[in-house]
């Protein structure tokens, strides 16, 4: 659906923002791609607050790994390839448009692309999860967060007011998901560095989920289990 | 084994003023009422004990359990098990322990018990050999095996308290904690936990530590008994020498061949009903025999017998029923 808007403005219009159909293409793919691996690692974390208020981390708390890596992994969602798919299409497509090298490189930036933008997405699940600790109820976050962040990482980050962009690079980092390291990939802005871009988008997802776990377990301390 | 030193929890509860304004308010401002659910409990239970935590609905009981099995983090104080601090070490210090809660599974829902134990042997990493031989061993006693391929959705609730016990024992826990672990179950049930527990004590020298409503689970498993009320200890000791000192009687019962009992000078009649009284005595002070006598001499008597003071009676005492 969002991309058959693009794909309208574009033919309307020619480009977005300087950006033109096949990057846009591969700003899109790119950005559904690690949006289907956070639905496959991460998407428990929307139901966080149900976890909460119901007292279903009893039984992580009571064994030897931590609450946070059985939460995510013993509820991975397989049904998350369903979106990796046409992200993937979406992705090779705009790939052959942009008429981009595809050699070993490319693939490692790409991957480690992807795997930051994960950790990003994530880490955002999970420190909006976590403030059903101190809240005590459960708000359905999913469905805006996922608005959101449709919204800034399938389209230039550049078409919004300066200041949004600086709070979606410094404050909310969704930027590095997609916008900052495709215009480096792509060589779209010369100011981004290639080489050192896909790194930093690593090690913001890092950071990310750093702080996100560290306020997880400040909350898992308030944690109140259920009465019964 | 387990040193729990000055354990306190407070909950914050959320408070609700009815109505819209309430329910507004509570948006804006939510308020919180503090409920103090366990206050400066300290105690020690050592390697191979089993020990009964008792006292009333909301007494702490559960929040206690759950405080000494890493699940909530106290308030207040804290809880060693063999010397480490469950709160600081939980991944290490859960190794050593197990968790049965009975009103509420720790099972995995969607799979076949057998797949939930498969999934433990990799959390616990046990070696195949020692997971082959638990089962077998547990399965001797509790005859868990006819039950492995079901799913836990479909099993009943004695089928999956079995299960629940099963799957806390597969790592071979030091201590093991119980949380009404009877509630709901049919006597041959009840029977075969006991006898379950019982037997890990004896063989394995695993601690126990249970919560129970049950005075028969106190009776046949209990050497030593925790009473709490309103997060407090009320006792904590040997339960016969805790039954000796706050029900120091024993009751004779009484039958005549009409209604009119005569009262005895040394005894409370507690009860006076149609042909039957029952005359409370302190131990110490009186024998049966002596009462019967003097009785007889006012009246004539048909039967007699004479119950003990039990733990019901400690009970109505300490929960100030
Ligand atoms: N998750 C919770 N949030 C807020 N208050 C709680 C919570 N769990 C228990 N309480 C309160 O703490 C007090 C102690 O409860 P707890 O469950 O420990 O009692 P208990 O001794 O296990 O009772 P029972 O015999 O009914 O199981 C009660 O007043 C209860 O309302
Ligand atoms: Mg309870």
């Amino acid at each position: 659906m969002g991309f058959a808007i693009i794909k309208f403005v574009v033919e309307s219009f020619g480009e977005i923002n300087g950006w033109n159909y096949g990057q846009l293409a591969f700003l899109y793919g790119l950005s559904v791609i690690s949006h289907a691996l956070s639905m496959i690692f991460f998407v428990q974390g929307w139901f966080m607050g149900y976890y909460v208020i119901e007292g279903d981390f009893d039984r992580y708390l009571t064994r030897p790994l931590g609450v946070l890596y059985q939460f995510f992994f013993t509820n991975i969602n397989i049904f998350g390839v369903t979106d990796l798919i046409p992200g993937i299409l979406v992705f090779i497509y705009g790939c052959v448009k942009c008429e981009v090298t595809v050699n070993l490189l490319f693939i490692l930036q790409v991957v480690v692309i992807l795997v930051g933008a994960t950790l990003i997405r994530g880490g955002i699940y999970i420190l909006l999860g976590s403030t059903s600790f101190h809240t005590r109820s459960a708000v359905d976050f999913g469905q805006y967060t996922q608005e959101i962040m449709d919204k800034t990482t399938m389209y230039p980050l550049s078409m919004y007011p300066e200041s949004m962009q600086f709070i979606l690079t410094y404050l909310i980092p969704v930027g590095w998901i997609s916008f900052y390291p495709v215009s480096a990939l792509l060589g779209i802005d010369s100011a981004y560095n290639a080489m050192l871009v896909p790194l930093i988008t690593l090690g913001v997802g890092i950071l990310v989920m750093l702080v996100a776990g560290a306020y997880f377990s400040m909350g898992l301390r308030k944690y109140g289990s259920a009465g019964n | 084994m387990i040193d729990v030193q000055d354990l306190s929890k407070d909950y914050m509860q959320k408070h609700k003023d009815p109505g819209l304004s309430g329910a507004l308010k509570g948006l804006v401002k939510p308020e919180y009422k503090v409920v103090h659910a366990v206050r400066d409990l300290s105690f020690h239970i050592g390697e191979g004990e089993i020990v009964g935590f008792i006292g009333p609905n909301g007494a702490g009981k559960s929040t206690t359990i759950k405080m000494m099995s890493g699940i909530l983090t106290p308030t207040k104080g804290r809880v060693l098990i063999d010397g480490r601090d469950i709160t600081k070490h939980r991944k290490e210090v859960v190794r050593n322990i197990g968790v049965v809660f009975g009103q509420r599974t720790q099972l995995n829902w969607d799979l076949r018990l057998g797949e939930s134990f498969e999934l433990l042997k990799h959390i616990y990493q046990i070696r195949q050999a020692d997971y082959d031989r638990t089962l077998d061993e547990l399965d001797r006693i509790l005859g868990i095996k006819e039950i492995i391929d079901k799913p836990v959705r479909q099993m009943s609730l004695g089928q999956r308290v079995k299960g629940d016990l099963v799957a806390s024992m597969l790592h071979s826990p030091k201590v093991l904690f119980l949380d009404e672990p009877t509630i709901g179950l049919d006597v041959s049930a009840k029977f075969a936990l006991r006898k379950f527990i019982k037997e890990i004590n004896r063989v394995r020298k695993t601690t126990v530590i249970l919560t129970t409503h049950d005075l028969g689970d106190i009776q046949e498993l209990c050497e030593r008994i925790i009473i709490i009320n309103h997060g407090v200890m009320m006792e904590d000791g040997n339960l016969s020498q805790i039954v000796d000192r706050i029900a120091p009687y024993k009751t004779l019962v009484v039958e005549y061949y009409d209604e009119a009992a005569p009262e005895h000078p040394r005894c409370e009649m507690i009860l006076h009903e149609g042909n039957v009284a029952k005359y409370r005595f302190l131990k110490n002070d009186l024998t049966a025999a002596e009462i019967i006598a003097d009785l007889s001499k006012v009246k004539t008597i048909k039967d007699v017998s004479i119950e003990e003071a039990g733990i019901d009676d400690i009970i109505k005492v300490a929960y100030g029923a």
